[in-house]
């Protein structure tokens, strides 16, 4: 799992180095590490990070050690892949069960509906999914949606 | 190589009459080449020593060649006369039972005859008795017009795909349902009027839902899983939704996000046919009667084919694999 980092080095020489061990030791992958020595503030360097740990655990560990060794720590957390999804539905669904059951780990960030008294009425929507959780989330809005007999149409 | 041609429908006759126009460009493969028999459901010419191509691609029906025609003579019988090396199996679809073309594409495997197909039916039936059939009396079955007519994806797989794992494919892989999509997608048609428009111009099957409710489709399907990916799927296993509900409301919404509703085969861990998002700028996106064929693989990432599904196109497919076949049972010199 991915984490966003942000720590503050002291702007001396060997400060880098020394915060990377933890993350290391503790089994993190540095995807992207972002070093902004142009932007010292009150003689402190901040230092951006993203970094795959096995697990959240190993992110904790890291954290503890890194505060053991005197860096600071501005902002620690989980990075999640999201994916924007489109989907069309057709048919007089009961939305707010579609909502409730078929989009439980969606974020509905949009929708559109047209001819919605018509038995055919259509609804488009916009929702972002954790990307770990996509397929289970189209299942299940999938499933829901013939269940209430509407046609689902989904990306490619 | 002595070629026998079994049904003499829009197929057979296209591919007479290709056969005919390059005749040269097949003796220069095979200088032997001879058509020595043609049937259809009523009867069959046969002459051993070669039936006249220029003849025959004139007539409409086989008992139109004047002398040779037998009435009521079966397939059967010109497939045991043991003189044909390959058959071209051009019936009529069915994929209830596969019939007659199963039977026919079994009795001359049997005989050691090579088989070109253009005909879903038997092999959406029994893919992989016949495949074993082919393989146990080392014989050559050729089956490129049956999916996505004129687009060469089984050569394709076949020849330059060899070190690959195909994923994944998606395609469009039904002219008719991709004819009555794009006309609900640029000039705002219902389904309805989209659907006997492409009836008046003899786009569909005799009984469309063939075609609207994904049943040609899920076919392509089954032999495409079964054929590139060695699943062993039955028409059964196909999940199915055809365009009838997918509403003009539907497309435009669609249109507002960049997309277009197209019908789409998809095989992965599942085998799907049902109506889906196609983002405009995908290559997949193709419109009118078009087919398109996007493969995933191991290696060679993402391939898509786009061509023409059906129709007299198909008739190239046919050929090719007809000189496939010459090609690849060419005694050394």
């Amino acid at each position: 799992m991915k984490f966003d980092l942000t720590i503050a080095l002291a702007d001396r020489p060997g400060q880098l180095l020394k915060a990377l061990k933890p993350i290391a030791k503790n089994g993190g992958n540095i995807i992207s590490i972002i070093h902004e020595r142009e932007n010292p503030s009150a003689g402190f360097v901040p230092v951006s990070l993203v970094v795959d740990f096995p697990s959240k655990w190993n992110m904790q560990k890291t954290i503890n050690d890194l505060r053991k060794i005197g860096v600071t720590l501005i902002k620690a957390e989980e990075v999640v892949d999201t994916a924007h999804i489109t989907a069309i539905l057709v048919g007089k669904a009961d939305l707010e069960r579609i909502v409730q059951e078929g989009l439980r780990n969606a974020e509905i960030i949009g929708f559109e509906v047209s001819a919605p008294t018509s038995k055919d009425a259509c609804l488009k929507l916009e929702i972002e999914v954790p990307t770990d959780l996509l397929d289970e989330t189209l299942e299940n809005l999938r499933r829901v949606a013939e269940s209430e007999d509407s046609l689902v149409i989904l990306p490619i | 190589m002595n070629v026998i041609i079994v049904g003499f429908g829009f197929i057979g006759r296209k591919l007479v009459r290709a056969f005919y126009k390059k005749i040269d460009l097949i003796r220069n493969v095979d200088a032997s080449f001879k058509v020595i028999g043609v049937s259809d459901s009523k009867g069959y010419l046969y002459d051993s020593k070669g039936l006249d191509l220029e003849r025959l691609s004139y007539v409409k029906r086989l008992s139109e060649y004047s002398g040779k025609y037998r009435e009521g003579g079966s397939t059967e019988e010109i497939i045991e006369k043991g003189e044909a090396d390959l058959m071209v199996e051009a019936t009529p679809t069915n994929i209830n039972d596969g019939e007659p073309g199963l039977s026919f594409i079994k009795a001359a495997l049997k005989k050691g005859i090579h088989v070109v197909t253009s005909n879903k039916g038997p092999l959406v039936v029994a893919f992989k008795e016949l495949t074993s059939l082919a393989e146990k009396n080392d014989c050559l079955l050729l089956y490129e017009g049956t999916v996505a007519g004129a687009v060469p994806v089984f050569s394709l797989v076949r020849k330059c795909l060899q070190g690959d794992i195909i994923r994944r494919i998606v395609g469009i892989l039904n002219g008719t349902t991709n004819y009555i999509l794009s006309r609900m997608y640029f000039e705002g048609t219902s389904f309805e009027l989209a659907l006997k428009e492409a009836r008046e111009r003899g786009l569909t099957e005799r009984d469309p839902s063939y075609d609207v409710d994904g049943i040609d489709a899920a076919c392509k399907a089954v032999i495409l899983a079964n054929a590139l990916m060695n699943r062993n799927v039955k028409f059964e296993d196909v999940k199915r939704t055809g365009i009838r509900r997918v509403t003009q409301e539907a497309i435009s919404l669609a249109k507002k996000s960049k997309f277009a509703i197209k019908l789409i085969s998809t095989i992965d861990k599942h085998i799907e046919v049902s109506p889906k998002l196609v983002p405009i700028n995908h290559p997949l996106c193709v419109h009118g009667t078009l087919n398109a064929i996007h493969i995933e693989t191991d290696l060679a990432r993402e391939i898509t084919l786009i061509g023409h599904g059906a129709g007299e196109e198909t008739v190239s497919a046919v050929l090719n694999d007809v000189l496939t076949v010459m090609k690849e049972t060419a005694s050394p010199i």
